[in-house]
């Protein structure tokens, strides 16, 4: 994956087209659009909204939640072939991890599934209408129901869009924990690995075993050494847990330190390649490796 | 919902109730430190976060805290938290937080770890 960014337009014209979702959902969805201008439209179901995209170039398109997960994504496809860069956020209630995994090979700009944050909603609605650029951002390299490769371009907002994307999955054995501790490290990597650079990828594998999740991250940065780290919080003693801010203020470094702390917090293990531009996290899920018995 | 942010005071306390998220995602972090530096560059010196409304703080969040903190201490001030809970009180005790940054659940308790004297004005 070398494509730089899309080479799309930013949004000139603001029509979204809501499929129907229930009064909340639709009433949220509603405000936020509307209070950045965007003329909306409304279909009862997915084949309207399909008859209504073939006739109107809509510039998002927000799924209903009665719909399947699979139908979300034939009709994904369906508009997308005709209208590549649509920005279409799928809601559903009823859906499989697979569904999710298609979603983002036929290009969906974001997925959630029940039960709904109105607030992830909602900032996610408003990142599909400022985006500029978003739809060559993460590339399914392979994926199996237990080992998914993704490719994932180096800026924030596809970071987001990824976080968003595994929550979307709602695996009950992927705690919130390691869902917080790959964005910390997913971060890291596209700050110091890709330098916000939209050229460079980071690397992304999930990997479900019996007894564990694990998520490899792999910038494109040289990697760092780990006894280099006097500026993370990670490396502050137990006895003065604030010493690295000041290493970071005389090495004239921008508030910050704490990810690497944070991840290592918040799995079981974390490990680092020998050049540093790895790191593996890795939450057991059978309790009884992860009390070490 | 992003971050909202508001200001009141109690004696020589300056008090911020945060609402929302402090993360990096949509600058959030960065809107926070804003308010803070302000703050400080306004001479506050005694600073309470009230997070019981904040639902998430990643690393960027954390830091601005920890930075204004240090900051703070150095100018011989302080700064101390108020109520905070769920996955955001979860982050600051994995990475050890609330052993260096004072934590309380009862707001006069806190205004009272000052040495402020009384409540004096409120706005936001």
């Amino acid at each position: 994956m070398t494509v730089p960014c899309s080479s799309a337009a930013p949004v000139q014209q603001k029509t979204a087209l809501v499929v129907a979702s229930g009064t909340d959902i639709d009433e949220l969805l509603r405000s936020v659009l509307a209070s950045d201008g965007w003329s909306i439209h409304h279909a009862v179901d997915n084949q309207h909204a399909l008859a209504l995209a073939t006739t109107d170039p809509f510039d998002l398109i927000v799924t209903g939640r009665k719909m399947l997960g699979p139908d979300d994504v034939e009709l994904l496809r369906k508009i997308r072939s005709a209208r590549a860069h649509v920005r279409l956020i799928i809601l559903t209630d009823r859906f499989t991890p697979g569904d999710v995994i298609s979603a983002i090979r036929e290009g969906a700009f974001s997925y959630f599934s029940a039960p709904f944050d109105a607030s992830e909603l909602a900032e996610m609605v408003r990142a599909a209408m400022t985006s500029p650029c978003w739809d060559d951002g993460i590339e399914v390299m392979s994926a199996t129901p237990a080992w998914v490769r993704l490719a994932a371009r180096c800026d924030i907002s596809t970071a987001d869009r990824l976080v968003q994307f595994l929550r979307g999955v709602r695996d009950p054995e992927i705690p919130e924990g390691i869902i917080y501790a790959f964005k910390e490290v997913l971060l890291n990597a596209i700050e110091y690995g890709g330098n916000f650079d939209p050229s460079q990828h980071v690397e992304i594998s999930f990997i479900r075993a019996r007894r564990a999740v694990a998520c490899r991250v792999k910038d494109p940065g040289q990697g760092f050494s780990l006894e280099e780290l006097r500026h993370a919080a990670i490396d502050s003693p137990a006895d003065d847990l604030l010493s690295h801010v000041a290493v970071r203020e005389a090495q004239g470094l921008r508030p910050g330190g704490f990810g690497l702390l944070l991840a290592k917090k918040l799995v079981d293990e974390l490990i680092y390649s020998e050049q540093g531009n790895e790191v593996l996290l890795v939450k057991y899920v059978d309790p009884a490796i992860s009390q070490g018995a | 919902m992003g971050l909202q942010v508001s200001i009141r005071k109690s004696g020589d306390v300056t008090i911020l109730d945060l609402r929302g998220k402090s993360t990096i995602d949509d600058g959030e972090s960065e809107l926070l430190d804003s308010h803070l530096q302000k703050l400080v560059a306004s001479g506050a010196r005694k600073l309470l976060l009230n997070l019981a409304d904040l639902t998430q703080v990643d690393s960027s969040g954390l830091s601005v805290i920890v930075g204004t903190c240090v900051s703070l201490r150095r100018q011989g001030g302080d700064l101390r938290v108020l109520r905070p809970s769920g996955l955001v009180l979860e982050v600051f005790r994995v990475v050890r937080l609330l052993e260096a940054i004072p934590s309380f659940e009862d707001e006069a308790q806190a205004l009272a770890s000052f040495g402020s004297r009384g409540y004096v004005a409120s706005s936001s």
